[in-house]
């Protein structure tokens, strides 16, 4: 494809994208919460929109359809049980909500904290959440530099749609923050879903006579590809290691989780859970769909997941739909790099810089918020045009090392005698399980990573807080209110 | 049924068809069935089930003014 044609097209995306968020900008009051959490009024529709642009990364198009083309419909069972994890926000949602509101909430490592007496359970919640974000957002920018790299022919340079990328994120975000990037967010997922299907519906009609063409052509070529093991890349252990981190995802990712803070009623909350769960089951077919027919129209690929962009570049679909499809890829990749630049730097301001420092008021606060976000870009930026091993390690870590939160959330809510020498070491000892077993690629017991980090996880966060003394005062009044006021709106 | 019942009652059901989805596509019959009537198909209605159940979950909220 034409380099100047991708140019042009990321520009007049860049210039919609840009007028959006100058309206939301509009719209936007002047303190902390309103920045970076939309005054907690976000709509349903809108909350749903972000909420699934951000959750949805470029991993969908390209490594989920690239895990098809290796391992068949094991993919379709990792990626639904993800989206069964939703099933988290259904207990815990309205939760977060409750006590957002109640307590005044901007992050949620702030309520870890809070609830369980202790600065440093933010302060090393938040550490952790940069650590294992930075290198995942790194790893998407790295993606559209290659998407672009690779269906220009080489004619658009790595570094410069890594660049065009950040660019595009940072702008949108510094603007108008949350609101901004939640109506960008809400731009790109229509872009992502609608030129997704519209794709799909392309190869299959024009390369198998619709989908029933391709599906008995999958059983007829490749039988093996309708089951797990099936051809062996998901074999039980692998399965078990890639979902089980991701099941948490609603909770462990702060950028998903804080939007449990924003919509403006539980009843917003509802539309945001269902637009998700609709949104997910499509966009997660739509990817499948695409990795089955790689599968067929290119069986020799050595590299799975260049599936995407060598099946964009056979004229199978049209080019102008090629075309749409690229920016729905980078639209998927730069909703999520932005929400957590944004979630990050909330992070720093409220968590690290607040709890060292009392005095910061909130003008001051919301200032180094704001700095930190074209600082976190630069960051990414650098890690991103790094390409080290490193990076692909800690980014694929990045779900299992986030994982080590969820004992903590879980326990926040559910259990009384949880401590906040029980979440540092859980989330410290965690943490670093995660990473080592990751970069040095030792699975003992043939466990992979995330297993161990969560197994780590809960036994240090049970055995732990059964030595030391909880904050019975704080439990007693944060989980009474909570059961009051869970009673009153029927939530179970 | 009180609401602690029904927090008992979905997180036994939610617990089951997530151990089921994650266990049932690796024994048989489905392990075998090389047909897209086997484990996308079962994959596939897990994800309905668990949208549905959701829907009627997230349907009893109450907001303050009633709705």
């Amino acid at each position: 494809m034409d380099a100047n044609t991708i140019y042009l097209a990321l520009f007049l995306y860049f210039i919609v994208g840009s007028i959006i968020a100058r309206q939301a900008r509009r719209k936007l009051g002047s303190g902390v919460n309103d920045f970076f959490l939309a005054g907690r009024a976000l709509g349903g529709v809108v909350a749903a929109l972000t909420y699934s642009a951000t959750t949805y990364s470029a991993f969908m198009l390209v490594g989920l359809a690239g895990f098809t083309y290796i391992g068949g419909v094991g993919a379709l069972g990792f990626e639904l049980i993800y989206l069964s994890g939703l099933i988290l926000v259904a207990f815990f949602g309205p939760r977060f909500w409750l006590v957002g509101n109640r307590y005044n909430y901007l992050t949620p490592t702030e309520m870890l904290g809070d609830r369980y007496g202790s600065r440093a359970v933010s302060i090393v919640s938040a550490v952790a959440a940069v650590i294992f974000l930075i290198p995942y957002s790194a790893v998407q920018l790295i993606g559209i530099g290659a998407l672009l790299e690779g269906i220009s022919g080489g004619a658009i340079p790595y570094i410069a749609g890594v660049s065009v990328a950040a660019v595009i994120a940072v702008y949108w975000t510094w603007t108008g923050g949350l609101k901004a990037v939640a109506w960008t967010d809400s731009l790109q997922a229509a872009v992502m879903l609608t030129v997704a299907v519209l794709s799909v519906i392309f190869i299959a009609y024009r390369a198998f006579d619709g989908f029933g063409g391709m599906f008995a052509q999958l059983e007829a070529q490749y039988p093996q590809w309708l089951t797990v093991p099936g051809p062996g890349f998901f074999n039980v252990n692998a399965f078990v290691g890639l979902t089980l981190p991701w099941f948490f995802f609603s909770l462990s990712n702060p950028q998903v989780s804080q939007r449990l803070f924003m919509p403006g009623s539980l009843g917003q909350m509802r539309i945001m859970v269902m637009g998700f769960l609709i949104f997910g089951f499509i966009y997660t077919l739509v990817s499948i769909i695409w990795g089955f027919s790689a599968r067929l129209l290119l069986p020799d690929l050595e590299v799975a997941d260049s599936a995407t962009p060598v099946l964009l570049s056979m004229n199978i679909v049209p080019n102008i739909v090629a075309l749409l499809v690229m920016l729905g890829i980078s639209a998927a990749a730069i909703s999520t790099v932005n929400s957590i630049i944004l979630s990050l730097s909330s992070m720093v301001c409220r968590d690290v810089f607040k709890n060292i420092s009392r005095e910061i008021d909130e003008e001051r606060e919301l200032l180094i918020g704001r700095i930190f976000v074209p600082l976190f870009t630069l960051f990414i930026l650098a890690f991103a045009t790094l390409r080290l091993d490193l990076i692909a390690a800690l980014s694929v870590a990045s779900s299992a090392g986030l994982l080590v939160m969820v004992p903590a959330l879980i326990g926040a809510f559910f259990w009384k005698r949880g401590t906040a020498a029980g979440v540092l070491s859980s989330v410290i000892v965690g943490g670093l399980t995660a990473m080592i077993l990751q970069y040095s690629g030792w699975r003992p017991l043939d466990l992979w990573p995330g297993v161990w980090s969560g197994i780590v996880a809960v036994t240090l966060f049970i055995g732990v807080s059964l030595l030391t003394l909880p904050p019975k005062k704080k439990a007693e009044e944060f989980l009474g209110f909570l059961n009051r006021e869970l009673n009153r709106r029927k939530v179970i | 049924m009180s609401l602690k019942q029904q927090r008992i009652f979905w997180a036994l059901f939610f617990g089951v068809i997530i151990l089921a989805a994650f266990v049932v596509p690796f024994l048989p019959p489905l392990r075998d069935l090389t047909s897209v009537y086997g484990s996308f198909l079962f994959w596939n209605v897990f994800a309905l089930v668990v949208i549905i159940c959701l829907g009627i979950i997230t349907a009893r909220w109450r907001d303050d003014d009633g709705r």
